[in-house]
C-alpha cells in the first residue's frame, strides 16, 4: 500500500526506542552476548532470504517477512517460539499480505526441508526440518497477534528509487543504485528496520554506497538534504559494524554452537 | 493473553454470509456494544491456507485507516484456527433505510448520506485504496446518524501501472461499464460509479440499474445514458469483453429523477459518466454546487432510523440481518425483505 507513512502503524507503533529494545532483550542477552544475538538473527535472516528466493518471491516480500521476524522477537524471547518455525511462518504471512498469490503450505514445507538440508546443513547437520503445516498455521496466529495486527511494512526500496531518480538529474550513475540496493538488503540483518524510518535507511545506504564508490561529486546532493544527519550516521555505523563483524566471522564454524545456546522452550517441539 | 471469548459477551446473532458469521456482543472491558465477525474456516483445502485472505485484507487495511466515515476495526482475536474481527457496532445500513417504506428521505437526508460516503471514500482514495464493493448494504449507519463504509474484503491498493486486477468485483448493479467490459486496469472511477448508483437509489427508493446478467447490466446502462461511441469513450472497443450494443439514445436524467434539483442532476451526471476519466473524483464531487447549495445536509441526530430497530428492543431480538457479509452481499437480506 502506498498510503501515508506518517499515519501508518509502522510509524506510530513500530519505530522502537533503542533503550526499550535493549531492555526487552535482557532475558535472551543473559544467555547470549549482544554480538552472538546479532549473529543468530543474521543466520535466520539468511534462512528467510534463501527460502524467499527458492519460492521465487519478490525482495519486497522477503524484506517484509524479515521485519515481521524481528518485530516478533523485539517483544518476545527466543524461547517463546523456535525461530526455525517462526521464519517460514513470517514468509507465509508476508506473501499473503503483499498479495503475492498463493504459496501452498505443502510447497512451503517441502522448500523448508530442502533448504535446511541442502543449504544449512552446516547448522543443523543431519537433523531434518521438524515442523509441519499445522505448526505453521498455529504459529501464524501468534505472529499476527504479536504484530498487533500491523501488517503493512514500509521498506526502504521505494524511497531509495526516488532518491536515485533525483540524483540522476544531477549525476548519471547506475552503480549507485545497485550498491545501495544491496546495502538495504544487508540492513535487514541489523536492528535498523526496528529503529529508523525507511527513508533514513535508504539515505544511509546511499551514503555508504557513495563512500564505497568514491563518489565525491555527490557531496552537494547530501548537503542539500533536509534530514537528521545524526540519525543517518547512527544507521551508517550500525551497517558498517555488521560488515566489520562479517570480516572475522565464520558462520559455518560458529553457528551450531550459537544455536545450542539459544534459550529453548520446554517442552521441546514435538516431531 | 487475555481470554478473548470472555471479553466479548455474545448478545445476538446478526447474520451470516459466505465467509463469516456476525454477532452483536458486549465488550466486557469497555462495556461497549460491538460487532464480532467470525470468519468461517471453509473447506479443508482453505483451512490449509491459514488465516483467511479476505480477513487478512480487512485487518491490514483497517489497521492503517482511521476516519469517522470508515468502519473501525477494534480488535482481532483467534481461537483454535478461527479468526474473529471486532468492529464498531452499527445499527443499520443504507439498504434497510432505502427499503423501509415508513422512512421519508428528505433532500437534506440524501445530501447527508452522500457527503459522508464521499468523505470516507475520499480518504480511502487518498490512501491509494479502492473499495471495489460499494453498495447500500455496505454503507453502515449507527443511531447517531453516522455513516461508515464497511466490508473491506475486496479492497485493494491501486495505482501500480503494471498491476493486473480482476474485473470480477463490485456487486453487479453497482458495477461500472469498464468493469463490465472486462477492464483489468482501472482506478477510482469504479467506486465513483457505484456512488452514483447509490445516490440514484436514494432518490428512486429502488435499485437504479438492477441488471439480471452482466450483458443486461450494460444494456440497462446504455438505455439510460445512450450507447457510447468511440468518440465518447476512446479505447472502449479494445477492452477484453467488449461487445457491440444496439444504439440507444441518451435520456435526460431530469426526466428519470423528476424531483431532483439541477445541482443534484449535475452531480449524478458527473458520477455516472460512461468514459471513466470523465467521472469526477471524491474531492471534485464534494466541491460541486450541490453540496454548498440549500438545503443543508441533515444533522446526524435528525437522520431517520428504521422503526423495527426500536420495536426490537422491547421484544425478544431476532434481527436476522447480516451486518457485513462478503461478496454474496445482501442476498439473505433481500429474501427477508421481499414480500
Amino acid at each position: 500500500m502506498a498510503g501515508n507513512f506518517w499515519q501508518s502503524s509502522h510509524h506510530q507503533q513500530w519505530i522502537l526506542d533503542k533503550q526499550d529494545l535493549f531492555r526487552d532483550r535482557q532475558h535472551d542477552l543473559a544467555k547470549l552476548t549482544e554480538e552472538e544475538y546479532q549473529k543468530v538473527f543474521n543466520f535466520f535472516a539468511s534462512i528467510i532470504q534463501v527460502l524467499g528466493e527458492q519460492l521465487k518471491l519478490r525482495q519486497q516480500v522477503i524484506a517484509t517477512a524479515t521485519v515481521y521476524f524481528k518485530r516478533f522477537y523485539a517483544r518476545n524471547s527466543l524461547k517463546c517460539i523456535d525461530p526455525l518455525l517462526l521464519a517460514p511462518t513470517c514468509v507465509f504471512l508476508a506473501s499473503k499480505v503483499e498479495e503475492f498469490g498463493v504459496i501452498s503450505n505443502s510447497r512451503l514445507i517441502t522448500t523448508c526441508q530442502t533448504v535446511i538440508k541442502n543449504k544449512f546443513s552446516y547448522a543443523y547437520g543431519q537433523q531434518e526440518f521438524p515442523y509441519r503445516t499445522n505448526h505453521i498455521l498455529e504459529c501464524e496466529f501468534y505472529l499476527l497477534e504479536n504484530l498487533d495486527c500491523c501488517l503493512i511494512v514500509y521498506q526502504p526500496y521505494r524511497p531509495l528509487l526516488l532518491f536515485v531518480q533525483d540524483i540522476h538529474t544531477q549525476v548519471q550513475d547506475d552503480q549507485i543504485l545497485t550498491y545501495a540496493w544491496r546495502i538495504v538488503n544487508d540492513s535487514l540483518r541489523t536492528d535498523v528496520s526496528l529503529l529508523y524510518p525507511p527513508y533514513q535507511i535508504a539515505i544511509s545506504a546511499l551514503h555508504i554506497a557513495c563512500v564505497m564508490l568514491g563518489k565525491e561529486n555527490l557531496k552537494p546532493w547530501f548537503a542539500e538534504l533536509n534530514v537528521d544527519m545524526d540519525k543517518i550516521q547512527e544507521i551508517v555505523r550500525t551497517i558498517i559494524n555488521l560488515y566489520e563483524m562479517w570480516k572475522s566471522y565464520d558462520e559455518k564454524k560458529e553457528i551450531q554452537g550459537l544455536l545450542g545456546k539459544i534459550p529453548k522452550p520446554c517442552p521441546a517441539p514435538q516431531r | 493473553m487475555e481470554e478473548p471469548t470472555l471479553r466479548y459477551e455474545k448478545i445476538d446473532f446478526l447474520g451470516e454470509g459466505q465467509f463469516a458469521t456476525v454477532y452483536k456482543a458486549r465488550d466486557v472491558k469497555t462495556d461497549k456494544i460491538v460487532a464480532v465477525k467470525k470468519i468461517k474456516i471453509g473447506s479443508r483445502m482453505e483451512a490449509r491456507d491459514g488465516i483467511n485472505r479476505t480477513a487478512l485484507r480487512e485487518i491490514k487495511l483497517l489497521q492503517e485507516l482511521q476516519h469517522i466515515n470508515l468502519i473501525g476495526l477494534l480488535d482481532v482475536f483467534g481461537q483454535k484456527s478461527n479468526v474473529s474481527l471486532v468492529f464498531d457496532f452499527m445499527d443499520t445500513d443504507l439498504e434497510i433505510i432505502v427499503k423501509d417504506s415508513n422512512i421519508v428521505l428528505t433532500p437534506g437526508n440524501v445530501k447527508a448520506y452522500t457527503i459522508m460516503t464521499l468523505k470516507g471514500l475520499e480518504y480511502l482514495h487518498q490512501n491509494w485504496i479502492l473499495h471495489r464493493d460499494l453498495k447500500p448494504n455496505n454503507l453502515l449507519i449507527n443511531r447517531e446518524g453516522i455513516l461508515k463504509i464497511g466490508d473491506f474484503g475486496l479492497a485493494k491498493a491501486f495505482g501500480s501501472p503494471t498491476r493486473i486486477n480482476t474485473h470480477q468485483v463490485v456487486t453487479r448493479w453497482y458495477r461500472s461499464p469498464e468493469l463490465l467490459f472486462g477492464a483489468r486496469q482501472y482506478g477510482t472511477g469504479v467506486d465513483m460509479w457505484a456512488v452514483g448508483c447509490i445516490l440514484a437509489e436514494l432518490l428512486l427508493r429502488v435499485p437504479f440499474l438492477p441488471g439480471e446478467t452482466d450483458l443486461d447490466q450494460l444494456s440497462r446502462i446504455f438505455q439510460v445514458f445512450g450507447t457510447p461511441t468511440e468518440e465518447i469513450w476512446p479505447g472502449m472497443k479494445s477492452l477484453t469483453d467488449y461487445v457491440q450494443y444496439k444504439q440507444f439514445p441518451a435520456q435526460e436524467l431530469r426526466h428519470i429523477f423528476s424531483a431532483a434539483s439541477d445541482d443534484l442532476i449535475q452531480l449524478l451526471e458527473s458520477l455516472l459518466s460512461l468514459y471513466p476519466p470523465r467521472r469526477c473524483d471524491c474531492t471534485q464531487a464534494l466541491q460541486m454546487p450541490y453540496f454548498s447549495n440549500k438545503p443543508a445536509p441533515s444533522a446526524g441526530a435528525k437522520l431517520p432510523m428504521p422503526t423495527f430497530l426500536f420495536k426490537m428492543e422491547s421484544e425478544k431480538p431476532s434481527l436476522k440481518r447480516k451486518l457485513m457479509d462478503n461478496i454474496d452481499g445482501g442476498s439473505l437480506a433481500k429474501k427477508l425483505l421481499q414480500f
